[in-house]
């Protein structure tokens, strides 16, 4: 099983959550993270769909797929991971490198222009579309390595967040 | 050149976003319990920041100033916000779909992040030029995460100490955070702004 990595390869560990098995194809399940606990309780939970139960066009667009090498059935609760150190290059590569790329670029342009507001607003404009380039080219790279993919660790056991407890 | 670095230290450091002006206090209490998420938080912050403080200076300066509905920047920065958030999910998921399914869960989040605002609102009383406002904002957002990041790792610390029950969890994340408020105190006097 490929993708089942623990993440002590990583000197940072791994970033753990638990997802939903929301529809099995062939030999891939379709998963759904699964918010936690104190998640709903947010007072921007009706932003980020938890309180519609999942079903939101946001919680669909977040579904992922696992090789289902372990007989996982629909209803199925896993903990998937992704190493930590993956979680920061992407988000470093999302939002760090188009910021940085528009801001070098902005200021440049400035210093190369006639230092007025236009000059640094298409520098800056050029800056961040060249960095969305690069992010989008790493992205990809990443993605065909396969680094971005969570793995499968385990089943989870106990209740889902919300669910009766069963003490009654 | 000089003036550009002040102005960043003074941004980051000096008049940090959460230690000096108080503002992402939610977050900086929520999404501080582990260092990797605080990290997230603090780099789609500075993304939403700094774009959506771009719109909000040539806002300003275009629409708001002109017309004299300078009564309506409140009500404009947020919808600003609010678009710059939409935009960037937008944009992260047709840039990479599977980094928007890693990171999608801070964008939402950051719509109700009143560090977002407080800088839009910030860079009007400055009067800066647009670069200026562009490296203001980033530098805010810069400060705004390095807190984030190093209240995390403070937090991952003492949650493996021995801390009397009275005190465990929300009453020694405060004091922690009164703390680090303390340390940050110390660039007070590094530049006038």
């Amino acid at each position: 099983m490929s993708a089942l990595r623990d993440g002590s390869d990583d000197p940072l560990g791994t970033v753990e959550g638990v997802a939903k098995v929301v529809a099995v194809e062939g030999g891939v399940a379709i998963c759904e993270p699964e918010p936690t606990g104190t998640c709903g309780g947010c007072m921007s939970a009706a932003l980020c769909g938890v309180k519609s139960g999942g079903t939101n066009r946001r919680a669909v667009a977040r579904r992922f797929s696992l090789p289902n090498d372990f007989g996982l059935k629909v209803g199925d609760r896993v903990v998937v991971g992704i190493p930590q150190a993956t979680l920061l290059k992407g988000a470093a590569l999302a939002y760090a490198l188009p910021v940085v790329l528009m801001l070098v670029a902005a200021v440049v342009a400035q210093r190369l222009g006639d230092g007025g507001n236009g000059d640094a607003a298409w520098g800056g404009l050029g800056g961040f579309l060249v960095g969305l380039a690069v992010a989008r080219l790493l992205a990809n790279r990443m993605q065909a390595r396969g680094e971005l993919a969570p793995n499968f660790l385990r089943r989870a056991l106990g209740p889902a967040p919300g669910s009766e407890c069963g003490l009654d | 050149m000089q003036h550009l670095v002040l102005l960043i230290v003074a941004a980051a450091l000096v008049n940090n976003v959460i230690l000096a002006r108080f503002l992402g206090l939610c977050s900086f209490m929520g999404v501080t319990t582990k260092i990797d998420t605080a990290a997230g938080m603090g780099m789609a912050c500075t993304f939403v920041i700094t774009v959506s403080s771009i719109a909000d200076w040539a806002l300003e300066k275009f629409l708001l100033m002109p017309y004299d509905l300078t009564y309506l920047r409140t009500v404009t920065f947020i919808l600003v916000i609010a678009a710059a958030v939409q935009f960037t999910e937008m944009v992260i998921r047709k840039v990479s779909p599977t980094l928007f399914k890693t990171l999608g869960i801070y964008l939402p989040l950051i719509t109700t992040n009143c560090a977002v605002l407080g800088v839009a609102l910030l860079l009007v009383e400055e009067k800066l030029d647009l670069v200026e406002s562009t490296l203001f904002a980033f530098a805010s957002s810069l400060g705004y995460s390095l807190v984030m990041v190093i209240f995390a790792g403070l937090r991952e610390r003492v949650a493996l100490a021995d801390v009397p029950r009275l005190f465990a969890g929300p009453p020694i994340g405060f004091i922690t955070a009164s703390l680090l408020a303390l340390a940050f105190m110390g660039f007070s006097g590094m530049s006038a702004n």
